[in-house]
């Protein structure tokens, strides 16, 4: 049963049983208060309710590689690929600034377009068959990417993705004051990790290009926290 | 004490007195840069070297199998088939090639696909490019996997490591696919 299925049968994340966060034994009676790093999400909750009917569901993490990730959906079943995104955009464009540098003085051919470093990167990146996700973690990497690169990751992610599948992305509703990492703890928390600077935060995105950029999806769903981060979810 | 080896023929066992490895040899042979790391011989339990090394500043290209555990901080293309031993990549180590082996640590940077019957680790300056396929996996922060991860029951991973098949075609990206 999918997202919009679920939805006409007056299914919701928000309704539907789940497991508990923690299983709290008598010592813990009285919560304690949850790290600052540790933000509750309702997105991924969200996320979660809608592959929970997948089999042998496979997903792609964009993020850094994470143990407690990886072994948060290893132990449902799911198979995972992670691709460090942002990281490897990195290097690509230190790489190519690094030709450059290299090239000899007025060599005019040795210029890229933005729009062609965007292409060249992607022929080295998300290679995996088409249809072959049910759910992608996108994290907040769109807040990073160039006007260029992200339409073309955009259509990738989407053809990459099963139908009926989800995508989980997050947007700042200001630029970032710092980089951030983000790893699964239990299935309604994310934990943030600050980390060094891998990119610039390229733009904040109003909710209406939000809904533009992921035009080509089915359904959507914005779920804004008080941290000043916009979770999003989009349905193929 | 070690039996004789016949004259000419090529035996992990043959050297009694461990043999450290050339630093600055180029790419050679396996029989004359895969040495025994230096060991208290009175310590060995059978007349199989408990681990072997391929220093920095060595290349191989070829297959690797056996019996003996493995250091790699050298470079190396090819295949690595030890079912029953441990292979650990070094902080300078790296290596073009799928690696099939009981328990796999990673510390440096590897192109290709890791079938493990026991474990992988990934060290935190780890670079793995390629499929895992393992029961049990640990990841330390600031790892880099840009891969598949598949998990098997640790019943499955014995069979296939018995047979000496490595299940790594069925997830895995070609290693031609890789190279960049």
């Amino acid at each position: 049963m999918n997202w919009m299925a679920k939805q006409r049968f007056g299914v919701s994340a928000a309704t539907a049983p789940r497991e508990p966060a923690h299983k709290p034994g008598p010592a813990t009676a009285v919560a304690a208060a949850p790290p600052a790093n540790h933000r509750t999400s309702n997105g991924l909750k969200e996320f979660l309710w809608l592959i929970n009917d997948v089999r042998n569901g496979r997903i792609l993490d964009l993020g850094q590689v994470s143990q407690a990730t990886l072994t948060f959906f290893i132990e449902k079943g799911y198979r995972i690929s992670t691709e460090d995104f942002l990281r490897s955009w990195k290097e690509f464009l230190t790489a190519e600034e690094e030709r450059l540098r290299l090239a000899p003085a007025g060599d005019e051919g040795d210029k890229i377009s933005q729009a062609r470093l965007a292409e060249m990167f992607l022929e080295g990146s998300l290679h995996y068959p088409e249809e072959s996700f049910h759910g992608v973690l996108a994290w907040d990497l769109f807040d990073y990417f160039d006007a260029e690169l992200l339409p073309r990751v955009m259509e990738r992610l989407y053809s990459l993705l099963h139908p009926a599948g989800a995508l989980l992305a997050m947007f700042h509703s200001r630029p970032a004051e710092r980089f951030h990492r983000y790893r699964i703890v239990n299935p309604q928390t994310i934990e943030l990790l600050p980390a060094p600077t891998l990119a610039v935060h390229a733009r904040v995105f109003q909710n209406r290009e939000i809904l533009d950029l992921f035009g080509k999806f089915r359904s959507s769903k914005t779920f804004v926290g008080r941290d000043q981060l916009r979770e999003a979810l989009f349905l193929k | 004490m070690w039996p004789k080896v016949p004259e000419g023929k090529e035996s992990p066992q043959s050297s009694p007195v461990p043999v450290q490895a050339p630093m600055n040899a180029g790419v050679g042979s396996l029989a004359s840069v895969v040495a025994p790391v230096v060991m208290n011989p009175a310590s060995l339990p059978s007349q199989i070297p408990q681990s072997s090394a391929i220093s920095a500043g060595l290349r191989i290209r070829g297959e690797i199998t056996g019996h003996s555990d493995l250091l790699i901080d050298g470079q190396v293309q090819g295949s690595i088939r030890l079912a029953n031993s441990k292979v650990t990549v070094g902080p300078h180590g790296s290596v073009q090639a799928d690696i099939e082996a009981r328990e796999i640590v990673i510390e440096g940077k590897i192109r290709g696909n890791l079938n493990a019957s026991e474990n992988i680790r990934l060290g935190p300056k780890s670079d793995v490019q390629g499929s895992m396929l393992t029961p049990r996996v640990a990841i330390e922060d600031g790892a880099r996997l840009r891969g598949k991860v598949e998990m098997l029951r640790p019943g499955e991973a014995k069979r296939g490591a018995a047979a000496g098949q490595s299940k790594t075609s069925v997830i895995s990206t070609p290693i031609a696919a890789l190279k960049e």
